[in-house]
């Protein structure tokens, strides 16, 4: 009785809210999105009169090539710094809930991994950190950047854990990355307040579009939240995988 | 249209959320109907043929049509809150777990 | 130099540092609750520009009267609430730094989407203070309940983005004021903003999280989640509420009706309950209600003044309950009588903030609930008026029950002790109620132009 109660609930909400967008004639139909009265057109031009060209665009209003980047890191870098600070206080939530104060251990599982997993994995490992090392510093040219990035590295972490059950990496090392990594972010925010006038301001020289080394401080910012979000979901990865140690 | 298959997935993902009782369940559940509101958000931006936003070697011209990156930025900031969200959520289930040794909400007897 | 961006970025840096040292960080929590507010005197109003691009394309923040005014109640909230609690709620420490900076956060923010995401943070450093109630089932219920709720917040932002093409707030204000569309094209992203910040903000239908964390709250939880949190929000709703969301026709009926719901449901239930802590939070969701109701009737200096008293009130109530209870173990009333024969100064105080949400003269509850009531008449809403003083009445009912229960002692002594900081933060907020009932002239010079966001858009866009 509830669960068709819920039913009908849920298909009449969903009809009701497409009869809505439907009828509402100043939603942009779906591929019709009118860039030119969006906000969006400054972003893609860069605030210039001339069209930005890969390679010989010399300091633009806002460096990366990758204009998703762009308005990430650089017009709307405020919401990544929320979004740092979600996921900081997301992994603190976690380890508060799940861990202790005594010694820990590494929970008991049934699956026992054999001696070419342990093995291959740790051949396995080099080339994921790569790959997300690479992904981490080519955000501001190629999609990916700091939070991919730094998923692949704490990936690397899971399959050493989940392929080796005695296997615990150094947390406490993991907690000054994540610290400092933070801290810098903000203190570079701050800084562009103190050099230069506004809060989060690109004070470097933003070079030539498509280099890999332009855009000021984007690619600064992208590898201290790479280095940031690796640490923090491996410390997670750990406080999920270990248990406090049997008296 | 995708919009359409966007807006299925929230209602699933909302059904799930009214009737599960398994709080694993409940979580996943969660998770689908963030995932309906990502795609939603991100055929907001959609231009017909319009290319990835980004100035490569090939689309070296700021002046080609491309779709619109703004949506983009704000589902990948939503994507990671989800991520944040969900964790802290799996670490309550497993309190839940160590506290009343069951995962059904019917069987714990808290108000 | 100073720029009031510094009172979101120092809680900030201050707690990703904090993790480095388990000492430092509640010595860390409280010299930066203390430097805020100090802060707080002397940065500018104005908008503040991050990043160096002008609006609407980057973010902006917006500092005047209106959120001066709430700054320094809810920084100096926060500062009380933690100095009371410090010693032992150590662990938390971080998190509290990341609530502060969220908080400010929200009250300063000019951006939609920011707006969202310091939703989300506040609202995660709120799961993680409802989790030293040891109920993790009520604190999973909240984290649900309020994913919804953001959800719902932006899916109704991204439809707005949609049909206007922007983000901030104020440039989307006068997009909405100035193109001539149907208004029934706008009902629905405005419902389902309004229903997500509704959540957070106690309304119906989603407050069932409010009964779970509330009533096993203890004295870090209790006053941080009811009194802080809740002026916080319920702010930032006022001033979209008064600026963003344009009430007509039918929705303003739908709306109205589901705010004196709430009210009459929330009166209810604290009048048919026998547990002391329960009384106190469907106390907090009808006021919640209440206040709702005053902003979207346009009453914004009144709603501000109910907002201030609410959370002085309930910072008291919720403390010494709190207090109580955890000495006695249980929040039954009949377990708690007789608790202020022995406390009389906190009975005192108490009293005075239990008098003065009732709405009683002599205090400050009489002064704003006369003004509001009579505003609301004289705009014509007769029918909210008879239904707020009806409300007032079962609210003085179980309130003298209450107090009646908890001054004469039954047949069992209790035996609670309150220390002297708990004592000295009474005394002030008393004689604040006491003082503002008394003698209200002072505020007079402020009114409804506190809320100053239509003025700089019309500065901005026209002047």
């Amino acid at each position: 009785m509830k669960k068709l109660l819920a039913f009908v609930l849920t298909i009449g909400l969903g009809l009701l809210i497409i009869f809505a967008l439907d009828a509402n004639t100043t939603f942009d139909d779906f591929g019709f999105a009118n860039l030119a009265e969006r906000v969006s057109t400054r972003y893609i031009t860069k605030g210039s009169n001339v069209d930005i060209i890969f390679g010989q665009t010399l300091e633009p209003e806002s460096g990366p090539a990758n204009i998703v980047t762009s308005i990430v890191v650089d017009y709307r870098s405020f919401d990544t710094l929320g979004e740092v600070t979600v996921l900081f206080i997301s992994a603190l939530g976690v380890a508060l809930l799940l861990g202790s104060a005594g010694a820990q251990k590494r929970m008991e599982l049934n699956f026992k991994p054999n001696f070419m997993l342990r093995v291959g994995s740790r051949a396995l490992f080099g080339i994921i950190i790569m790959t997300g090392v690479y992904v981490t510093l080519h955000g501001h040219l190629t999609p990916g950047g700091g939070f991919p990035g730094g998923a692949m590295i704490a990936s690397a972490m899971l399959l050493l854990y989940l392929a080796d059950d005695e296997f615990r990496a150094r947390i406490k090392g993991f907690k000054i990355l994540e610290s400092i990594a933070g801290s810098l972010y903000v203190i570079i925010g701050l800084l562009g307040l103190v050099v230069a006038t506004y809060f989060l301001q690109n004070f470097l020289p933003n070079g030539t579009v498509g280099d890999l080394l332009s855009s000021g401080i984007v690619p600064i910012i992208y590898i201290l939240i790479g280095l940031k979000v690796g640490s923090e979901i491996s410390g997670m990865i750990d406080n999920f995988l270990t248990e406090e140690e049997a008296q | 249209m995708i919009q359409y298959a966007a807006i299925l997935l929230m209602m699933i993902g909302l059904y799930g959320l009214l009737t599960n009782r398994n709080v694993i369940k409940i979580v996943i559940s969660l998770n689908v109907l963030e995932i309906g509101l990502n795609i939603f958000i991100i055929s907001i931006g959609f231009v017909y043929d319009g290319i990835a936003p980004i100035l490569t070697s090939v689309n070296n011209s700021s002046a080609l049509l491309f779709v619109d990156p703004l949506p983009q930025a704000l589902v990948l900031t939503a994507i990671v809150i989800g991520v944040g969200t969900t964790a802290l959520g799996l670490a309550i289930v497993k309190s839940i777990y160590q506290k009343y040794k069951t995962l059904e909400i019917d069987e714990v007897e808290e108000i | 130099m100073m720029s009031a961006i510094l009172l979101i970025a120092i809680p900030l840096l201050a707690a990703f540092l904090s993790i480095l040292s388990k000492k430092i960080a509640p010595v860390l929590l409280l010299l930066v609750g203390a430097a805020n507010i100090i802060l707080l005197w002397f940065v500018p109003s104005g908008i503040v520009i991050i990043g160096d691009f002008e609006m609407p394309f980057g973010i902006s923040l917006f500092l005047d009267s209106y959120a001066r005014i709430a700054l320094y109640l809810v920084n100096g909230l926060f500062f009380i609430v933690t100095i009371l609690n410090v010693v032992e709620y150590k662990k938390l420490s971080s998190i509290l730094l990341v609530a502060l900076a969220a908080l400010n956060g929200l009250l300063l923010t000019g951006d939609l989407f920011n707006l969202f995401v310091f939703l989300e943070v506040a609202g995660i450093a709120a799961y993680l203070i409802s989790t030293t109630n040891k109920k993790p089932l009520a604190t999973f219920n909240y984290l649900v309940i309020g994913t919804v709720g953001s959800i719902l917040y932006l899916f109704g932002l991204m439809i707005l983005y949609g049909m206007f093409g922007t983000l901030n707030m104020m440039d989307m204000i006068h997009e909405i004021q100035t193109a001539s569309i149907a208004y029934s094209s706008l009902i629905l992203p405005f419902f389902l903003m309004f229903m997500g910040l509704g959540i957070e903000a106690k309304l119906l239908p989603f407050n069932a999280w409010v009964k779970g964390i509330l009533k096993h709250s203890n004295t870090l939880s209790g006053p941080m989640i009811a009194s802080v949190y809740a002026a916080a929000i319920s702010l930032m709703f006022g001033r979209l509420i008064n600026n963003l969301f344009m009430f007509e026709g039918k929705l303003l009926l739908v709306v109205t009706v589901l705010l004196a719901l709430g009210v009459v449901l929330g009166e209810a239930m604290a009048f048919s309950s026998k547990k002391a802590r329960e009384i106190l939070l469907f106390s907090s969701i009808s006021q919640a209600c209440i206040t709702v109701l005053l902003f979207v009737n346009g009453i914004i200096i009144w709603a501000v003044y109910v907002v201030i008293a609410n959370a002085l009130s309930k910072l008291v109530l919720y403390l010494i309950i709190n207090r109580a209870t955890k000495e006695t173990k249980s929040d039954d009333v009949n377990d708690l009588q007789g608790l202020f024969a022995k406390n009389i100064f906190v009975g005192i105080a108490f009293t005075v903030a239990a008098l003065s949400v009732m709405g009683l003269p002599l205090f400050a509850g009489f002064v704003i609930k006369f003004n509001y009531l009579t505003q609301l008449a004289v705009a014509g809403q007769m029918a909210i008026v008879a239904l707020i003083l009806v409300a007032s009445l079962v609210e003085g009912i179980y309130f003298v029950k209450l107090l009646i229960k908890l001054w004469y002692s039954g047949e069992k002594e209790i035996n609670v002790k309150f220390d002297l900081p708990y004592k000295a933060v009474f005394a002030v907020v008393t004689l604040m109620i006491i003082l503002f009932g008394l003698y209200s002239a002072p505020l007079d010079s402020l009114d409804n132009g506190i809320d100053t966001m239509q003025d700089e858009i019309g500065v901005i866009y026209n002047g």
